[in-house]
């Protein structure tokens, strides 16, 4: 990926020990345009950053980030010792890794089953509707959950009929959360996800798959020796991507659907820290929250980018 | 490469073809239901189960004619259009000066460049965001939905990536000429990266026109300057239609509220969905751009 990057990116002249004094008379124009974004991401990026001295503190708003009482590490502390730490944790894992993989595997599966249609006049109305549940707010999304879900709703009708579960809201029965999430998850982000594994079909050799049918090569055995292996950069640069973001389940559905039934299961990293911080104005210890949360994510994102780039000489950066 | 049609083969398209038709059909059905029961009869529409292929009961358009004469409705959808404008101009623009400031060659494009990806890596988490938003004066100030969320690192290096691919030769005699880099950028170089503005233009339309969380925390008790997504979070989520009944006193029932909630949400979606698949080829080639950049 890399490698790719550098080839096609054209070369500029760099004018090397070119002084500071150079610089700035040549370039002050060019700093000026910058400005603007520069102060922006000093605001809205990195004064949030040094917010975070907020975790070690009992913050108060109106005494400010100089004046509050500062704690250590008691709001982490807090955060690990609490009855429901080992729970909002799993439920984290739990949500992202079957998201991750199921969403990852049916989108490979789409991919390689819509490159086996070869007329376009259907392949292509396919994608356009795959695409389309993407396009839904979440606020929809969870207005369809919702509904569908109620006791006399659509899905809960099916599985009574069709499974012979007891009738109930689907979404008070903390049992049935993750599959749910999963499954609005999967019926939102399908078409769209696979967009990118469909656009790296283009890099599958023609000439090695014609050589290899004349070998006798059947389309199973060409999909997993020669369409697979060209989709696997982008597979592996999405899976660091995801790895990344492992504990940033998307708050935004959860929050709209999930209820205090039911937060056995659907309580995550991030809306503990919306309930704690922004509804009970516990603002130091849900900084601190979301700092564990940015700081493993981090890790994950780093850890896993060296680990392909050891393993598969694959990597983001 | 022509293949021969081996009665394997030809069973695997048959499954194959059924399989992507039934993906179609339920990527559409839902929406399909509820553009449907918005023009049902409510009455019909309670007593009938499953999805709708078509309208239920006698044809109505009373739903959309009290959804689009509600007061709060209204207030949500120009606040919205507005956000959506001006957010969009706002991350465009300053997306655009970003991504061609760090595409020149200056001695700080190094630790700016950084200092902009480590954004992307690392952030302070949403509370001490809320807070310094806070304190900034943004909390109930309209500019929350604006300002804060309207440039995007990664989008900057989108743009960054294709003011790389021009080649130094279109502008070396508009330099000569002695033009600024300003002058540069908006007479030479922004008709050549305009694909790459659009694509842009389109996730930030998107994103906006559909973000709910922001206005409720920033917004929580500004119901005058909600967007739309907020109204129809309390008639779809919350369950709440307080604002309907206030306003349609003399028919108010939980029927006509059903036929609302289905009203609200074609109202609210359909924009959005008309235009996608016309905008289709630019979000598939930013998600390359993006893919390829990583």
């Amino acid at each position: 990926m890399k490698k790719a990057l550098t080839q096609t990116a054209p070369k500029k002249k760099i004018r090397s020990g070119r002084s500071w004094k150079n610089d700035i008379r040549m370039n002050w124009r060019i700093y000026l345009i910058y400005l603007p974004i520069f102060v922006y991401l000093i605001i809205f990026n990195y004064l949030p950053m040094f917010g975070i001295v907020m975790a070690f503190q009992d913050f108060k708003p109106a005494r400010g980030f100089l004046g509050s009482k500062w704690v250590g590490f008691a709001n982490f502390i807090e955060f690990f010792t609490k009855s429901d730490f080992t729970l909002i944790l799993r439920n984290t894992l739990v949500i992202s890794l079957l998201g991750l993989s199921v969403g990852m595997v049916s989108a490979i599966l789409f991919t390689l089953l819509i490159n086996e249609i070869k007329f376009t006049w259907f392949k292509k109305p396919v994608q356009t509707i795959s695409y389309m549940p993407h396009f839904i707010s979440a606020v929809v999304i969870a207005g369809m959950i919702i509904d569908f879900t109620s006791s006399n709703g659509i899905v809960t009708n099916f599985l009574v009929n069709v499974i012979g579960i007891e009738r109930e809201n689907l979404l008070t029965n903390p049992s049935y959360f993750w599959w749910i999430n999963l499954f609005s998850g999967l019926w939102q982000g399908l078409g769209y996800s696979s967009i990118i594994y469909i656009s790296a079909l283009g890099n599958v050799s023609q000439e090695l798959n014609e050589a290899a049918a004349i070998d006798g090569a059947n389309r199973l055995k060409r999909t997993w020796h020669i369409t697979l292996p060209a989709l696997r950069p982008t597979i592996v640069t999405m899976l660091i991507l995801s790895i990344g973001q492992l504990l940033n389940v998307g708050s935004d559905k959860i929050l709209l659907i999930y209820n205090p039934t039911i937060y056995s299961t659907a309580d995550v990293i991030s809306t503990h820290v919306v309930r704690m911080g922004l509804e009970r104005m516990q603002y130091g210890y849900s900084a601190a929250v979301g700092l564990f949360n940015s700081v493993v994510g981090t890790i994950l994102l780093l850890g896993s980018n060296y680990i392909s780039r050891k393993l598969a000489d694959t990597s983001i950066f | 490469m022509i293949e021969k049609l081996t009665p394997s083969r030809v069973i695997f398209n048959i499954i194959n073809y059924s399989f992507m038709i039934i993906l179609c059909i339920v990527c559409i059905a839902p929406v399909w239901h509820i553009l449907m029961a918005s023009f049902s009869d409510p009455r019909t529409m309670m007593a009938t189960p499953g999805l709708f292929s078509w309208i239920v009961g006698k044809p109505t358009t009373e739903g959309y004619r009290i959804v689009l004469s509600n007061p709060s409705i209204l207030t949500g959808y120009r606040n919205t259009i507005i956000y959506v404008t001006l957010a969009t101009l706002l991350g465009i623009v300053l997306i655009t000066m970003a991504g061609f400031a760090l595409s020149r060659d200056t001695k700080l494009k190094k630790p700016l460049t950084l200092m902009l990806v480590f954004t992307m890596m690392f952030s302070g988490g949403l509370i001490p965001s809320y807070i310094v938003n806070m304190n900034l004066g943004l909390l109930g100030n309209p500019l929350a939905l604006i300002i804060p969320g309207s440039i995007n690192a990664f989008y900057i290096i989108i743009m960054k990536n294709s003011f790389d691919q021009i080649s130094p030769s279109f502008e070396e005699s508009a330099k000569l000429d002695g033009a600024g880099p300003l002058m540069i950028l908006v007479k030479i170089l922004m008709p050549l990266v305009k694909s790459t503005v659009a694509v842009i233009v389109m996730f930030l339309v998107v994103q906006h026109w559909n973000s709910w969380f922001p206005a409720s925390i920033y917004l929580t008790r500004r119901r005058d300057l909600w967007p739309l997504q907020m109204f129809m979070r309390e008639i779809l989520v919350q369950n709440d239609t307080k604002m309907i009944s206030a306003a349609e006193a003399a028919k108010a029932s939980s029927l006509v509220n059903n036929l609302v909630k289905h009203c609200v949400t074609v109202v609210g979606t359909l924009p959005i969905l008309c235009v996608y698949p016309f905008a289709q080829k630019y979000f598939v080639k930013g998600i390359v751009m993006g893919g390829v950049k990583g």
